[in-house]
């Protein structure tokens, strides 16, 4: 519990640094919202009245502890652009990013852990080559180009899925293969190598001796010690998705968190940014915190007293 | 090899029988609609599907400059412009039902339509448009004061030491009067663009925050009504049964947001009827629809706008006149409107595009490309050796756009000038450009109103306007005399003045390199009978003029 405590005022202390970090960021990189605001139809005496009219004539630590303050009041400022509150807006895309995401991890998960156990058990064996090759493919095709194929195969050759996000569940199914794609590749590999180690172990030489079946002693012993190690790779691609659904949201036009940071960043639009950046940052902590539980709970040896 | 191959198929096969499976329990309604749709097609459907590369990001046309979809379809200006069969355009009245200028110039008349109202039935006043014009001057986060700012008070209300604009008299519901400043010839013609909608001072004021955000809240006289916003994926439009016109045969418009390559897939599939042509490479234009299959289903429109090479005369050596000269005559517009365009576009050697009012065809066909003459030009003013030159790319810039900037790039360095391409983000781009620091770039107008005015001002009008363009052009009796020309009442000595500045600004003092117009091409599907793109040739089209 007291870890926990401990955990929970780290991820403050990022947050913080987070939020500095994007302020300089955003002041150090040329372009301001007014002037992308005014694009090709610009005025100085315009340029000057937006940029009066946005607080950014405001000096940067001015800025930055305005920002501060609101945050901790609750309130995270309007958009530039959208003039709409940050936080609303963010909780208004959010749960397409969530749908995303889950669905992309409940498919790269069962297919990655699956793939992974299987090479691993038939070591060498024609299985084992498939998937391995499958796996290398999977985390070598960056995610556009999954998204094209599969758009192409699956809408455009046999026309059984939608091509686009349109508000149903199976115009999820195309973003979340093409999103899950990659990191099932990485977790197969890693589940096979942390799997074929333990198999070598003595330990399972002694569970065979006791009785057991080969079944039983990959599943009872050496998938469990196997596991940490690919627990805590799926945590990393939790932000690993969040920042590839980006791309996919973008592709297949769902109106996600990812859209809106690219949004945010592309105008300046700094409230926006900040928001989308804190919301992220907070869900990776929490997903790390949440693997590191689970990793406690499934080795002893992680316990502290 | 084969063993992957085989494993990939039967893998992909396993997830499309997982795809239709989890397909079958939301199919009927799906396929219900479906038919429903085909069957109604077959008799009067009027539901049009379109794409678009980018999201809008409000909805409100006095803060932004870019997202036109909506005002231009929900929202009504007192004029409109439209496209005559021979390729001009003429200026048709719309919420203006009559309207008389003064001797002067200086005094519009206007009366407005009858029985018009507003989508939710508030009916339209006078009111309302002195409303819209001073929200355009007072919205902290107004993008658009330039279309109020000839109207006399306009200054004043802006920098607010005025608590209305005296410019405007309402004298009842119908009727009012707006003064000038000073003459403005284009005036008429600038109340026919987006920027000048009309918004209800009722339904704004009540709305608050949500004008514009909000669809319900979003309330015009146009034909259509906003129903739905789903931020970076779709907008759906329905034909407005309040609306003052005759009814147009599209009733419905959905429009998503896509990726370009997307885009071309969906609309082979016929889930969109209309394509945007210009938002794909002109290569996969060329292959993929100026085939036999759709060659009968290509529409064009020349857009009324102009590509050129804007040169920096702040930044040495291209303060010298001669060296500019020498870049005009150093890029071949004809190969690159040929091998990359295809041809679909006319070389402009004015600053005034073909269709743009004020064109004189005096001012055509004397930039010829000649890189002896070019490099004769640089060595008489001391480059013999060539010297570098960075040209500017923003990169959201279209690939056609990127391809060309590579070629002129080329161009270039055959005469000896050592051209490098700095790609920069957009809006990186803009904060360089804005500075006045820009040393040559790609540049595109597209007419907003029809009139000389409108590009000619932009980029030579005032000192600032030079600086944000980064042409900093340096004769200010020009810069003083492209700001004079707008407020000549006659039209003939106006456009005499426009066509001895143009030679001026482009031939004598080569200000900038012009290059050519383009067509705008779209594909139309099998549902659409006649579609009309834009008078200018804009990505955005209203919805009304489409026939299914």
């Amino acid at each position: 519990m007291k870890g926990l405590l401990a955990r929970m005022f780290g991820v403050v202390i990022v947050l913080i640094g987070v939020i500095a970090l994007i302020f300089i960021m955003l002041w150090v990189i040329p372009g301001d919202p007014a002037t992308v605001l005014l694009n090709d139809h610009v005025s100085q005496a315009n340029i000057d009245r937006l940029t009066q009219s946005m607080g950014l004539d405001k000096s940067l630590p001015e800025q930055f502890f305005g920002y501060m303050k609101g945050i901790l009041t609750g309130d995270f400022g309007s958009s530039y652009f959208m003039q709409q509150p940050v936080l609303s807006l963010i909780l208004e895309n959010f749960p397409y990013t969530l749908r995303l995401t889950l669905l992309a991890i409940a498919f790269s998960w069962t297919l990655g852990i699956a793939s992974g156990v299987i090479s691993a058990v038939c070591h060498e064996h024609f299985l084992d080559y498939l998937f391995r090759g499958t796996a290398v493919l999977g985390i070598s095709v960056p995610v556009f180009m999954v998204a094209l194929f599969l758009q192409y195969l699956f809408y455009y050759r046999f026309s059984l899925l939608p091509l686009t996000y349109d508000g149903s569940f199976v115009s999820l199914i195309l973003p979340a293969v093409a999103l899950g794609w990659n990191s099932a590749g990485s977790v197969a590999r890693l589940m096979r190598s942390e799997l074929m180690e333990q198999l070598d172990a003595p330990y399972i030489d002694t569970a065979k001796a006791k009785g057991l079946t080969y079944k039983k002693a990959v599943l009872a012993h050496a998938l469990r010690n196997a596991a940490p190690s690919v627990i805590t790779l799926m945590a990393l691609q939790l932000s690993g998705m969040l920042s590839g659904a980006v791309i996919t949201e973008s592709v297949f036009s769902i109106p996600g968190l990812g859209q809106l940071a690219l949004t945010a960043v592309q105008t300046r639009d700094m409230p926006l940014l900040q928001g989308t950046v804190i919301f992220t940052a907070l869900l990776i902590a929490v997903g790390n915190i949440l693997a590191d539980m689970i990793n406690t709970m499934l080795d002893p040896r992680l316990r502290t007293e | 090899m084969t063993k992957r191959h085989v494993f990939l198929i039967a893998l992909l096969a396993a997830l499309a029988l997982a795809g239709c499976h989890k397909a079958d329990g939301e199919k009927p309604a799906d396929a219900a609609a479906e038919t429903a749709q085909e069957q109604a097609g077959q008799t009067e459907d009027g539901l049009l599907r379109l794409a678009v590369n980018a999201d809008i990001v409000t909805m409100d046309v006095h803060k932004t400059t870019n997202d036109y979809i909506v005002p231009m379809n929900v929202f009504d200006t007192l004029f409109s412009i439209k496209k005559k069969g021979d390729g001009s355009t003429e200026i048709v009245n719309r919420l203006a039902e009559t309207y008389e200028i003064s001797e002067d110039g200086l005094t519009y008349h206007f009366t407005l339509r009858d029985g018009v109202v507003f989508s939710d039935g508030t009916p339209l006043t006078a009111q309302d448009v002195k409303f819209t014009f001073e929200r355009m001057l007072t919205l902290p986060d107004s993008a658009q004061t330039d279309y109020a700012i000839a109207i006399d008070g306009a200054q004043e209300l802006l920098d607010q030491k005025a608590d209305s604009l005296r410019g405007i008299t309402v004298e009842d519901d119908r009727n009012f009067t707006i003064t000038l400043a000073e003459p403005f010839a284009g005036f008429i013609a600038s109340l026919a663009t987006p920027p000048t909608s009309i918004f209800s001072e009722k339904l704004v004021t009540d709305a608050g925050d949500a004008f514009g955000v909000e669809p319900e809240k979003t309330i015009g006289t146009g034909p259509y009504i906003i129903r739905e916003w789903v931020r970076g994926s779709r907008l759906v439009f329905e034909y407005n049964p309040k609306y003052w016109g005759d009814e147009p045969s599209v009733k419905r418009v959905e429009v998503v947001v896509m990726e370009p390559q997307v885009m071309s897939m969906a609309f082979q599939k016929g889930d969109l009827d209309v394509l945007d042509c210009f938002l794909l490479d002109a290569a996969i234009v060329n292959s993929t629809y100026k085939t036999d299959t759709y060659k009968d289903r290509l529409v064009s429109t020349e857009r009324l706008g102009l590509n050129f090479l804007m040169l920096n005369e702040k930044i040495e050596p291209l303060n010298n006149v001669q060296v500019r000269k020498a870049i005009q005559q150093a890029i071949d517009r004809e190969a690159i409107l040929k091998s990359i365009y295809d041809g679909d576009g006319k070389l402009e050697d004015g600053i005034f595009p073909t269709g743009c009012l004020g064109y004189s065809s005096n001012n055509q066909g004397w930039l010829p490309y000649n890189p002896a003459a070019a490099k004769k030009l640089l060595a008489d003013a001391g480059f013999a050796d060539g010297f570098d030159l960075e040209l500017c790319l923003d990169s959201t810039a279209t690939d056609s756009v990127k391809n060309t900037i590579q070629v002129i790039a080329q161009n270039l360095n055959d005469v000896g000038i050592r051209a490098s391409i700095r790609s920069l983000d957009h809006a990186s781009y803009l904060d360089l450009r804005n500075s006045g620091d820009m040393t040559a770039y790609w540049a595109l107008w597209l007419l907003d109103f029809n009139d000389p005015d409108n590009i000619i001002y932009t980029f030579f009008g005032s000192r600032d306007n030079t600086k944000v363009r980064s042409n900093n052009y340096a004769d200010d009796a020009v810069i003083e005399r492209v700001a004079e020309a707008k407020t000549i009442v006659d039209e003939t000595k106006r456009f005499k003045e426009y066509e001895a500045l143009e030679k001026k600004i482009v031939e004598e003092d080569a200000a900038i390199v012009p290059m050519f117009s383009l067509k705008h091409l779209y594909v139309i599907g099998d549902r659409v009978k006649h579609f009309t793109p834009h008078w200018a040739g804009w990505n955005d089209v209203y919805f009304e003029d489409t026939v299914l």
